[in-house]
This record gives structure tokens, sequence and C-alpha cells, in this order.
């Protein structure tokens, strides 16, 4: 008979991924997807309604009110009634990624703006004297000079995903925080760490390995930025 | 769901709105107070001295630690060794999750409010022969202000939305609609529940907009009588970027180049 | 402005602090249910001295807090809301956080901890076999009969065994099943099933992950498709599911589902829960042959408090103490 960890301790969790490997990668992989894909199509939504906030003054305040509202709704309350919000069945994994893109778009929204309207003056002005138009300068100049910007929202987006998706798998979408909810039951009595630490050392694996992709990309996006400082 | 909020007797029975209101609140302001404690003086000591910025990396790090796995551990790891009545089992757990989580907003906004102060101002008062402490004290932190405020605010708003998850726990707190109310079918119940946790996190960001707006020195918010736009204006959390993420201030990378918020303009 | 800071602070610290001072005494969160309406419910029972623990919905259930309200006259001193059963509260109950908990009777920390199950001779429980809850599209003839095998094989005992393999011995559930099937002699292969394909899901406790892998590993043996769902929060999360076709069968309890579907259920006995139960269940599912296997609900207590007040049974607990 195949036996779980015997090793109850937290060191337990190298066993118990050995036992559970197929299980676990299965988790992971689910994991990473539902993370990821809400910060891009996030990021997609967020491009324009910042840059609405942006150029419109008055579009400002209640755009970011209206994020930041959202914002605050409680994740697990919002995972359970997306479904009647939207139809979908009630444990398709669609619900905690459109859940995951509400709050990304929730938290890009702003600093899209804040990083358009960090753009110096000087610069914009520059632009718009060697003849690029409106869209070719926001295409051109300020986007890319607001990458930094918006690259460290989506860096915070990302880890936030990867800690949100976990609480999905309190009430059963595939992901690794049904981890935590077996450690949990497994709990009675005497603590059973193994599927919790390795649980929580994946997850932030996880979010490393986002984190530096974002960093990585950053870093490609903007060539200019190493030519002066070499940082 | 606007029935259930309007029913009274959801609001003063025991354990009802009133009783869960006061017990979010007191695990938040548990939570927010230990971290200010903890990140306002590190982060004044790391931007005045220059040193120890690795202590932000690390803060920033902890981010990634997903909190239903840490709450769970911790819980697990207690759970054997506190007896007898009382939610201690339960609420040092939480406390902890929502510290930990507290921390990183407040610290970076710390560091980088100290770090944005203009060198000619740290040099001016250097010059009139203040001491570190009193550079620190008086020039720094006044000018810090901004930056600290944004940090607390998108703390505030981060705590008050996660710590639904008390009710995880067997805690009170708001979440226990939420929760109570998916148990129990009663989806009108765990609506409002949700939407009371938005309600207190916007009302506590707006109290933050206001005490921001009275000890921020009016020679460094720009805000002079017939000022500028003002700071209430920018809406809950204008400060910065709010919840389970922060923004650009307290996110990751802060560097000088990288304006956090309007604030420092 | 420092000083404005500064007193910020300190009047801070002292709203958390005289928090933190009636947090600690006000103990488990004051829930008690019984409020107003049952000003019967005097201090001078031994019920009215204890802290019960239990699920979220036990406050409200028909055969919770209600329950032993009318029908034992049994008021406790307050609710700790915790989980169905689960970790929080046995281990509130071990560690005494509470006095008495909801926990299920196939649990094994009752044997482990020495718990004492008090009885209910009132029948306040409905019984609660374990039975499969399923899509009528894929209860096939060869279903049907597969899975009938499974539940006249399965009994009380076997599954408190079991549930010690998964739970106290950490065994994983899928090995534990397909070992038990074998030792059985259920394991054998066949076609019954063949060319069926059936998601299986479960709630989020032990026992229930093991009976859908049992029932996984039986339905594998006679050539059905099977992919399994497995840790699907509570009923209010995968009868949806059931019901939108996100997975077509689960290991149900009778008594409880009966209540699901028809909160003023008054059956108790086993046959007339289950006939209960093929009336009520909604169009596209039904319910196949129940194990005489049981997990019911149990009012449990520490054997140090069972033996302080003299308790065996849930009318004890109205007495005075």
């Amino acid at each position: 008979m195949r036996l779980l960890a015997v090793d109850s301790s937290p060191f337990g969790m190298f066993d118990y991924f050995r036992q559970h490997q197929d299980e676990v990668l299965n988790w992971l992989g689910y994991h990473a997807w539902l993370s990821a894909v809400p910060v891009v199509v996030g990021l997609l939504v967020a491009l324009p309604l910042g840059w609405l906030a942006h150029r419109y003054r008055w579009a400002y305040p209640p755009l970011v009110t209206a994020a930041g509202l959202l914002y605050t709704i409680p994740s697990i309350a919002l995972f359970v009634s997306i479904p009647s919000i939207i139809g979908t069945q009630i444990l398709d994994p669609i619900n905690v990624a459109v859940a995951l893109t509400v709050y990304t778009v929730a938290l890009l929204v702003r600093v899209v703006a804040d990083g358009l309207g960090a753009v110096s003056a000087d610069v914009a002005q520059a632009a718009t004297a060697m003849g690029l138009t409106r869209r070719q300068r926001l295409l051109k100049v300020e986007l890319p000079l607001a990458v930094p910007v918006i690259a460290a929202g989506v860096r915070v987006a990302v880890v936030a995903n990867v800690s949100l998706v976990a609480v999905a798998g309190t009430i059963g979408v595939p992901n690794l925080g049904q981890l935590f909810t077996t450690g949990f039951q497994l709990s009675v009595g005497s603590p059973y760490y193994p599927p919790i630490t390795l649980g929580i050392v994946l997850c932030v694996l996880l979010a490393l390995a986002f984190d530096l992709f974002v960093v990585g990309a950053t870093w490609l996006a903007t060539p200019w930025r190493r030519a002066v400082s070499g940082s | 769901m606007i029935q259930w909020l309007n029913d009274p007797g959801n609001w003063t029975a025991p354990g009802g709105i009133l009783d869960q209101l006061r017990a979010h609140l007191q695990y938040s302001i548990i939570a927010l107070v230990i971290a200010v404690a903890l990140a306002l003086p590190v982060g004044l000591l790391i931007g005045h001295t220059g040193r120890g910025r690795w202590l932000v990396t690390v803060a920033n790090a902890m981010r990634a630690l997903p909190v239903v796995g840490l709450l769970i551990l911790l819980y697990v790891m207690l759970a054997p060794h506190i007896h007898g009545k009382g939610d201690t089992v339960y609420l040092l757990p939480t406390e902890i999750v929502l510290v930990l989580l507290a921390i990183p907003p407040i610290l970076a906004g710390t560091v980088s409010g100290v770090e944005n102060v203009a060198p000619d101002v740290r040099d001016a008062a250097a010059a009139m022969g203040m001491r570190g402490s009193q550079v620190v004290r008086r020039v720094e932190l006044p000018n810090a202000l901004p930056l600290v405020f944004s940090g607390l605010r998108s703390a505030t708003l981060q705590v008050i939305a996660t710590a639904t998850v008390a009710a995880y726990l067997g805690l009170g707190g708001l979440g226990r609609f939420v929760y109570d109310g998916q148990a129990s079918q009663n989806y009108a119940e765990r609506n409002a529940g949700a939407v009371l946790v938005a309600l207190l996190a916007v009302a506590a960001d707006l109290v933050l907009a206001l005490a921001q707006r009275y000890t921020v020195s009016r020679g460094v918010s720009g805000r002079f009588p017939r000022g500028r736009t003002s700071e209430a204006a920018d809406g809950p959390g204008g400060g910065d970027l709010r919840g389970e993420g922060g923004g650009a201030a307290d996110g990751p990378p802060v560097t000088a180049e990288t304006p956090p918020s309007p604030h420092t303009a | 402005m420092k000083k404005a800071l500064t007193s910020a602070l300190v009047a801070a610290c002292a709203v958390a602090l005289a928090a933190c001072g009636s947090s600690g005494s006000s103990g488990a969160n004051g829930l008690s249910t019984s409020g107003g309406a049952s000003p019967s419910g005097g201090g001078s029972t031994i019920a009215a001295k204890l802290v019960l623990g239990g699920s979220p919905e036990f406050k409200t259930r028909p055969d919770g807090i209600p329950g032993l309200e009318r029908v034992y006259g049994v008021t406790f001193g307050s609710y700790k809301t915790l989980d169905a059963g689960g970790p929080l509260t046995v281990n509130a109950l071990k560690n005494g956080q509470i006095d008495a908990g909801d926990i299920f009777t196939t649990d094994p920390s009752i044997q482990a901890d020495g718990f004492v199950v008090l009885q209910d001779p009132k029948n306040l429980y409905a019984a609660q076999n374990v039975l499969p809850l399923i899509n009528k599209a894929k209860a096939t003839p060869g279903v049907t009969s597969t899975l009938k095998a499974v539940s006249d094989t399965l009994d009380t005992s076997t599954l408190t065994t079991l549930n010690v393999h998964v739970i106290t011995d950490k065994q994983d559930p899928a090995a534990v099943a397909q070992g038990w099937l074998t030792q059985v002699g259920l394991a054998k292969h066949g076609t019954a099933a063949q060319g069926v394909s059936v998601k299986i899901g479960s709630a989020n406790f032990q026992e229930n992950v093991l009976l859908a892998e049992i029932y996984a590993e039986a339905l594998r043996d006679q050539g059905a498709t099977v992919t399994t769902r497995l840790n699907i929060g509570s009923r209010e999360t995968y009868i949806p599911g059931l019901k939108d076709g996100s997975i077509d069968l689960i290991p149900e309890y009778s008594g409880v589902l009966l209540q699901y579907f028809d909160p003023k259920a008054t059956a108790v006995s086993s046959a007339d829960v289950y006939a209960a139960l093929q009336k009520v269940v909604p169009a596209p599912l039904t319910v196949l042959d129940q194990s005489s296997a049981q997990d019911k609900d149990a009012i449990v207590v520490t054997k140090a408090t069972a033996d302080k007040y003299h308790l065996t049974s849930i009318a004890d607990l109205a007495k005075n103490g």
C-alpha cells in the first residue's frame, strides 16, 4: 500500500511531494495559470482605462475610486458570487480568473494613470515638437517611459494573485490551496505539516518566479535605462 | 441583501452586525498598531542611515506568502499548545498574518518617504546644528509623512479586507456573515457581509485621509489655503494603491525614480 | 505636527489595548443563539455552563441548536462557530476551547482522544447512511450494480477503521480505497461500466474523499472512465456543481441530504429517510442504493466533562447541575 509521508514534521514535505508528484504538479500548473492569465487580461483592460484617467482629469477620481472599491471586496465572497453574476458553472476555474482580473484591473488602473502622469512635461513637449501625433506620442514616448512604474504595479499584482488563488483552493478549485485544506483536515489532534509547508514553499517559489519574469521583461523593455546607469 | 441589511434585528442581535463590526475593527486596529510600531521606527532608521535596505526587500518578499496557508500553518502549530477557554488560539494566527500583511507597505512607504527628502533640506538641518535623532524627528519624519500615510492607508485597506479570514478560523468579524451566509445558503447575508467589509475599508480610508490632512504640514503637501487639488479629492486610498497589493509606493522596486504617488509631486 | 502624530499613536494603542482586554473576557465570540427567544433557558442547567462548538450551519439547522432546544430542552451557555466536525472543532474540544462539539460518529479522534458520544434517545439526529448521489444520465445499470456492491459491503465499523488509516495514519485515500476493495474481493476487473465516463466529486473532509476514491476505483475496475474532483467545499458548492454537470457523482449521507432538499423533513429511521429522500431529490439527480454504513452527527464531550456532570445522553444536559 502506498503510504503517505509518515514524517509529520515540516520537512516531511519532500517525501510528500515525491508521493503526490502528479497531483501536486497538476495543482502547480493550475495555480500558475490562474495567477498569470488575470494579470495579462487585467493589464490589457487597465491600460486604456488608466490612459482615460490620465488623459481626462474628470475621469480620474471616479475611475480610481471605483477601482479602489472593487479591491476592498473580500476575495472569498467574490469567488462564490461570480457564478451568479456572469452565469458560469459554480466550479468553473474561470470564476477565479474573472475575480482576479477584477482585482488586477482595480490595482493597475491607478498605476497606469500615475505612470503616464509621471512622464515629464518636457519630454512630452519635445515629442510634440518633433512632430509626433498624440497617438504616436502615447505609444512611442509616454507608454515606454511609464513601463517601470507600470511594471512595479504588475509585480505587486502577480504576487498578490498567487496568494489569492490559494484562497480559491479552499472552495474546491484545483490549485495549491488544496494542499492547505488537506493538511488542515489531517491536523486533527496533532499537526501534520508536510502538505501545508509544501504548499507555502511552492506558492512562494511561484511568486518569485513570476516576479523575476516581470523584472526580466522590464529590463528588456527599457534599454535606455541600462545605457545610462548600467543598473 | 438590502432587506437583510434593513432588518434591525440583524444589527443589534448578539453576534449581529454591530458586534461583528466591532470585532472586525478590533482585529484590524490591533494588527495596524503593531505593524506601525514595528515598521515606522525601522523604516525611519533605514531611510536615515541608508543601511539595511535589504529589510525592505525581505518585507516585500513576505507578500508572496499565501495568506490561507500561513493562517492554517500558524493555527496548526499553536493549537496543541493553547488550552482552555478563549479565542487566543484563533486570534494569534490571525493577528500575525494581518501584521505581516501590514508591515511591507508601511515600511516601504516610510523608507522611500525619508529617502525622497531633498538632500538640501537634510543638509540645512545639519547645518543648523541638529543631531541625527533631531533630523529624523523634526525634518525627515514630517517630510516623509505623505508617503508614510500612503503606506498606512494601503496597509489598512489590505488588513480590513483580509480580516475577513478571521471567520475561517472560527473568530468573529464581518467575515462571519460571508462564511455563515455561504454555509447556510443565505446569500443575502453573504453578500451583505462582503459589502459591509468594503464599506468599512472605505470609511477607514476616509478617516486616515482626514488624519493625513491634519498631520501633514502644508509646506510638505503643497496644500495652501485655496490650494490645488486636495488630498480628499482623489478618493479612497488616495495616498496610494490599495489592497492585497499596495502600489507603486510600496511595490517591490521602490526607487527614487519611480514617483510612487502624486503626493510627492 | 509631531505631537499630533504621537498622540494619535498613543490613542490608537489605548484603543487596541482596550479591545484586547474585551476580547480576552468575552471568550467565545458570544454567539449565544438562544438570544432573547427562549427565556426559559435558565442558567442552572448543565448545558448552560457549557460552550458548544460546531459548524456555521448548526446554529440554524432544524436538528442543530433549534433541535436541541425543541427536542431536549437543551440550551448551551454559548455557541462557538467552528467547522463541520473538522480539525477546528475536534482540536477545540480536545484543548478545552469548547466543552461539547458537534462531531461525526466515525471520526477517529473519538477513539483516540477518549471522547464520549452522548446518546440520542429521542432521535434528534436522523439516519445518515452513506449513498451515491448521481446524475441520472450516468446511472446506467452497470454503474448502479457496481456501486450497489460497494454499498452492500461497507458498514459503519469498516468506515471508521478506514478513516483511522487515512486521518490518523496519514495513508493516501486512493491507496486505502484500493486496499479495501482488494481485501473484500471487489477489485475484480469487469466491463459492467464500460463506455461510461464519470466525474466524481467529494466534499472537503477526508472520509468523503476516501468514499469518492472507493467509488472511483470500483468504477474504474469495471471499465468506466473516471476523473475525480476532490475537496470541493461543502454541499452549498457541490450540489449546484452536480446540477450544472461540473461533476456527476458524489458520496452523500442520507439524513443530511434529505434535510438539504426538504428542511421540514421529519423522517428518522434509515428506511424512512431513504424513502423520503427518493421523493425529494430534484430532477437531474438521483440516489442509488444506500449502505448500512452511517456517519451521524453527535454531541460529543470529553471524558472529563462526561464524568464531572455524569453525562451519557443529550437529555442529561438539560438537568440541573
